[in-house]
């Protein structure tokens, strides 16, 4: 019982770092709802220009296309970049040598240097091979990146080495080690990995900007860019758009974070 | 290492293009390929931002061309600018130019900065038989460059003073109070209006210099001179500028604010009694629906003491260029035909988008006679038509932001004390340096 | 291509105890295998990433504005032009503030977080959890607009001030270098404290949770047990986000870009903030701005191989 001044702290401290977390996001969905005036009035309270709001946005922009655009970079770029990755993790930790962290160390330089440093190289790649404004262009360079390699590789260091022998001696292939036995036991891992780089990938803004010279073929980010180019900003309109373009990470993270919060580590074992 | 190498051939004609350059473009003299042979069909692509404005405009342009040019089909992009600047930075610089459009929007201020590093992606319009006489010399200065043409000048950056009359009225003032004045007198009668009513008059983001920009323009005055040179130290009107600005804060009639929404928030919200801006701050003005018939507008207050000083200026604003490689030729005749020939556009686009004409001959048309309901029932468009042809040139040249961010880090240090001689002689070697 | 390769490697035959991860019998077949796991990441990244960073290197050794390049006289004179850009000192400066005061809360916050809500016992963790992980998904636009609304001169952050009499006159706080970093700062924790706290609650689920209760039977407190076992098993995961974390504060963009704009007079711009400048908004000066990006990723890298080196065993 001694306990209970703790535990009381404990929720008062969550509370307190959850109300600061929320009340940036309780602002974007009430000014939603208000018109641009009482968006800049810093109205707290939910109004009734809701519809006139998404009536204008889907007047001005198209948030179909837009959506539609991001999704399927955000998705390719988010499965693509768990399997690439994933595996050169495994491989990192599970096969290491002193060669490999050599690598690894070299890898994790290319993390180092700022995008627009490189940005131009790049695009000039692209261009000589006639892949400006494609998919590929857009999602290629995303997928494989040292940050999610060092994750998986920090995460394989705490698999057991018991299952890999065990397999071995079953006679599993070196590579269904990895999906059977790797892969499912690191649900939490790949859970948490996926709405990074979901997001990651979501919110990408200067990459697809500049690949995709025809800007019909534009992402959410860059919708949302447009919206605050011209000189009268729709405040409501805006944050509706914002709304609309945080959605789906969250979604995501509500779907996901049962999984790599509480984990199934132990039905393996 | 395939970074292209061009060299600038003379001073006027723009660069040479060189090696990889894939465009279509014939290569260097962009002069001439405007003045050639005008094709009947084709499609334009063109990018700028801002749909209720620029790209509204650019909409019903091609409406008027479309009726003598039937198989012209013009396909505008949105593009907000920072992307064009992004856009057409990475493709000069990777040796793409082939991949910009037809025609694209250009800050005034970035305009001779990009015409320098990155001619070949522009057409020299001086032969393409627009009249750029019919424009204001201060506007068509943005996008020239050693006497050549590279721009139609279409949006309107001619400052106003927007001021709440209600407010006014209760300090026993009007707007004669505010027209036709010097900072000095706008000083006593702004004191006086704070008195009475409590109200500051204008604010501005700290950091930002859009404000001492203005009055040193209003002057004539520039960063650089017309070589290009810096002239921020011991130049006697950003000094005065900078003091101007010092007095107001220490009026209380200058209140510096956090961000561009707190800027707007201060006079929708009705806080502060008057707004000073580009005219295209009418537009955030008029948001605030509850003040219709409060508001009317001047002329900007004139620095004291300094000979070239004049009631008119400018902020922001921008040109339609053409880009080299693709249909320079089409592009032109469309620019001439429309921007640079069209009354009907004008008419059009003005009582919609509230977009302003550069081009004068416009302006003649009655619709600018037109009273405004929240602008009290004045005729604001002929105002400022009228102080548009009296705004003093201003040099951009190539490091404009350069120069204008040194200058807004002097006024910053200024304001908080600092030696004005000694901060500007600051900004100066930091523009040099930028320039070494 | 890695699946044949993998398929060869079948079957593998047993290992000897002592061997574990390394020494293994078959170890050249091993080795090849997980050579054959990284290529596939390997190769993008040298195509993606290193070629580009080849030119970029090459380009900081060239001057001039815009496509007007050629080789710099001395060839080092974009690095030693470092030594005497100002505006460059002062970004540098600004980071390292921003890195030194905010990584370590944000790190240690994460920590406390993701412990308190794997406790099995807390209630609504997953209302906990969600609330805040949620601030790292919402657009930069509306974060940065609810913190300048949140600290502009009439805004709640002063009004609370002032009805506390904590201060009797509204704070400039964007308007003064000082507090205007303070901002900055409180965005970085606000945003990123849950996303570090997501690895971080990842990481816990692969900790045998007897380990702990074995501590605590040994009449452990609970600091005692979390200190003792608990963090020792999160190292890998805390390197990962010290590494992290550093990466992209010294890369740091978007709030001295959206919040502040880098003002007032540099006070809150960040290296990476100028880099864009050099390059996108003045006078492009692309050799020069090659040599930021350097200088930027020789500072990661050192940073990173001490917390290598001090955080990187194998026990």
């Amino acid at each position: 019982m001694t306990k209970t001044p703790l535990r009381v702290a404990k929720y008062v401290f969550l509370a307190l770092a959850a109300l600061c977390s929320l009340f940036p996001l309780y602002f974007m969905v009430v000014s939603a709802t208000n018109t641009s005036a009482d968006v800049i009035g810093s109205r707290l309270t939910p109004g009734g220009a809701l519809m006139d709001n998404i009536s204008k946005l889907t007047t001005q922009q198209n948030v179909g296309a837009a959506m539609g655009q991001s999704t399927i970079y955000a998705v390719s770029s988010a499965l693509l970049s768990l399997l690439v990755c994933s595996i050169a993790g495994y491989g990192f930790e599970i096969y290491h040598s002193k060669h490999k962290d050599r690598l690894m160390g070299l890898l994790l330089l290319t993390m180092m240097i700022p995008f627009a440093a490189t940005m131009i190289p790049l695009f000039r790649m692209f261009a000589n091979l006639n892949m400006v404004s494609t998919l590929p262009a857009v999602v290629l360079p995303t997928i494989a990146t040292p940050f999610l390699i060092l994750l998986f590789r920090q995460s394989a260091r705490s698999f057991p080495t018991e299952i890999i022998e065990a397999a071995r001696l079953d006679g599993l292939s070196e590579l269904s080690i990895f999906f059977r036995m790797f892969l499912p036991t690191m649900r939490a891992t790949y859970a948490a990995a996926a709405v990074i780089t979901f997001m990651a990938a979501w919110n990408n803004f200067l990459w697809p900007k500049v690949i995709l010279v025809d800007q019909t073929f534009r992402t959410m980010p860059m919708l949302v860019a447009s919206l605050t180019s011209g000189y009268v900003t729709d405040y409501g309109v805006l944050m509706l758009a914002v709304l609309l373009a945080s959605l789906p990470t969250m979604f995501l993270f509500l779907v996901l974070q049962r999984s790599f919060a509480e984990g199934i580590t132990g039905a393996v074992k | 290492m395939n970074i292209n190498r061009r060299s600038v051939l003379g001073l006027g004609l723009g660069a040479a293009a060189v090696a990889t350059l894939a465009a279509c473009n014939s290569g260097g003299k962009n002069d001439q390929a405007v003045a050639g042979d005008v094709p009947t069909s084709g499609t334009l692509t063109v990018w700028c931002w801002d749909p209720a404005f620029n790209i509204y405009s650019m909409n019903e342009a091609a409406k008027i061309y479309q009726k003598d040019h039937p198989d012209v089909k013009v396909k505008v992009v949105e593009t907000p600018w920072d992307d064009i600047q992004t856009k057409l930075t990475t493709l000069a610089q990777s040796g793409k130019l082939d991949q910009l459009p037809d025609i694209f929007l250009c800050q005034n201020n970035a305009f001779q900065k990009n015409v320098i590093n990155y001619g070949d992606a522009f057409s020299d319009l001086t032969k393409g038989g627009v009249k750029f006489d019919e424009f204001p010399p201060a506007v068509v200065g943005y996008s020239t460059v050693d006497g050549a043409n590279y721009g139609v000048p279409f949006d309107n950056g001619t400052a106003v003073q927007a001021l709440r009359i209600d407010y006014l009225e209760q300090a026993g003032l009007t707007m004669k109070d505010f027209t036709d004045i010097s900072w000095a007198d706008y000083i006593e009668r702004g004191t006086q209006l704070k008195a009475k009513t409590g109200h500051a008059l204008i604010s501005g983001q700290s950091g930002s210099s859009d404000l001492i920009m203005m009055m040193l323009q209003s002057a004539g005055g520039s960063l650089f001179d017309a070589d290009g040179k810096p002239t921020i130290a011991k130049n006697d009107i950003l000094l005065k500028s900078i003091d101007v600005l010092k007095q107001l804060q220490k009026a209380g009639l200058y209140v510096e604010v956090n961000s561009w929404d707190e800027y707007i928030r201060g006079f929708i919200s009705g806080n502060h009694a008057s707004a000073l801006n580009g005219v295209w701050i009418l537009g955030s003005v008029q948001t605030a629906k509850d003040q219709s018939g409060k508001w009317e507008i001047t002329n900007v207050p004139k620095l004291d003491g300094i000979d070239s000083a004049t009631n008119y200026t400018a902020n922001g604003g921008s040109s339609w260029a053409v880009s080299a490689g693709k249909q320079p030729a089409l592009a032109n005749d469309f620019l001439k035909s429309t921007f640079a020939g069209s009354t009907q556009l004008y008419d059009t686009i003005l009582p919609k988008a509230g977009a302003l004409a550069n081009w004068m001959p416009a302006a003649k048309s009655d619709i600018y006679q037109e009273k405004q309901a929240f602008f009290n029932n004045t005729a604001i468009y002929a105002q400022v038509v009228d102080y548009s042809a009296k705004v003093p040139k201003n040099n951009t040249g190539a490091y404009y932001y350069e120069g204008r961010d040194a200058a807004s880090v002097a006024m910053t240090k200024i304001l908080k004390g600092a030696d004005p001689t000694t901060a500007l002689d600051e900004a100066q070697k930091t523009v040099e340096f930028a320039m070494k | 291509m890695t699946t044949t390769t993998a398929a060869r490697a079948v079957p593998s035959p047993p290992t000897d105890e002592v061997g574990r991860r390394r020494g293994l019998t078959s170890a050249r077949r091993k080795s090849l295998t997980g050579w054959t796991f990284l290529a596939p990441a390997t190769l993008l990244i040298v195509l993606m990433s290193f070629w580009p960073m080849f030119e970029a290197f090459l380009l900081s050794f060239r001057t001039g504005r815009g496509t007007r390049m050629r080789w710099a006289d001395p060839w080092w004179a974009n690095y030693t032009r470092l030594f005497d850009d100002g505006i460059f000192h002062q970004t540098l400066a600004n980071t390292f503030m921003y890195l030194i005061v905010q990584v370590p809360v944000m790190l240690v916050l994460a920590l406390v977080l993701a412990v308190l809500l794997n406790d099995r016992t807390m209630k609504l963790r997953g209302l906990w959890r969600t609330a805040i992980f949620l601030p790292c998904a919402v657009s930069l636009v509306s974060y940065s607009m609810v913190f300048r609304t949140m600290f502009s001169t009439d805004g709640m952050v002063n009004d609370a001030l002032l009805a506390l009499h904590l201060t009797d006159h509204p704070v400039n706080w964007l308007g003064n270098a000082v507090t205007a970093r303070m901002v900055i700062v409180l965005g970085l924790l606000w945003r990123w404290t849950g996303y570090n706290m997501v690895f971080y609650l990842a990481a816990l689920q692969n900790i045998e949770p007897s380990t702990i209760e074995a501590a605590k039977i040994d009449g452990a407190s609970d600091f005692r047990a979390f200190w003792h076992v608990t963090v020792p098993q999160l190292r890998p995961m805390i390197l990962l986000t010290a590494i992290m974390s550093t990466n992209g504060t010294i890369q740091l963009f978007d709030e001295s870009w959206a919040l502040t704009a880098g003002g007032p007079a540099n006070g809150s711009k960040t290296m990476s903030h100028y880099l864009y400048e050099l390059s996108f908004q003045n006078n492009p000066n692309f050799g020069y701005a090659s040599a930021v990006s350097y200088v930027i990723l020789l500072l990661v890298a050192v940073l990173a191989a001490i917390q290598m080196k001090v955080g990187d065993k194998r026990d």
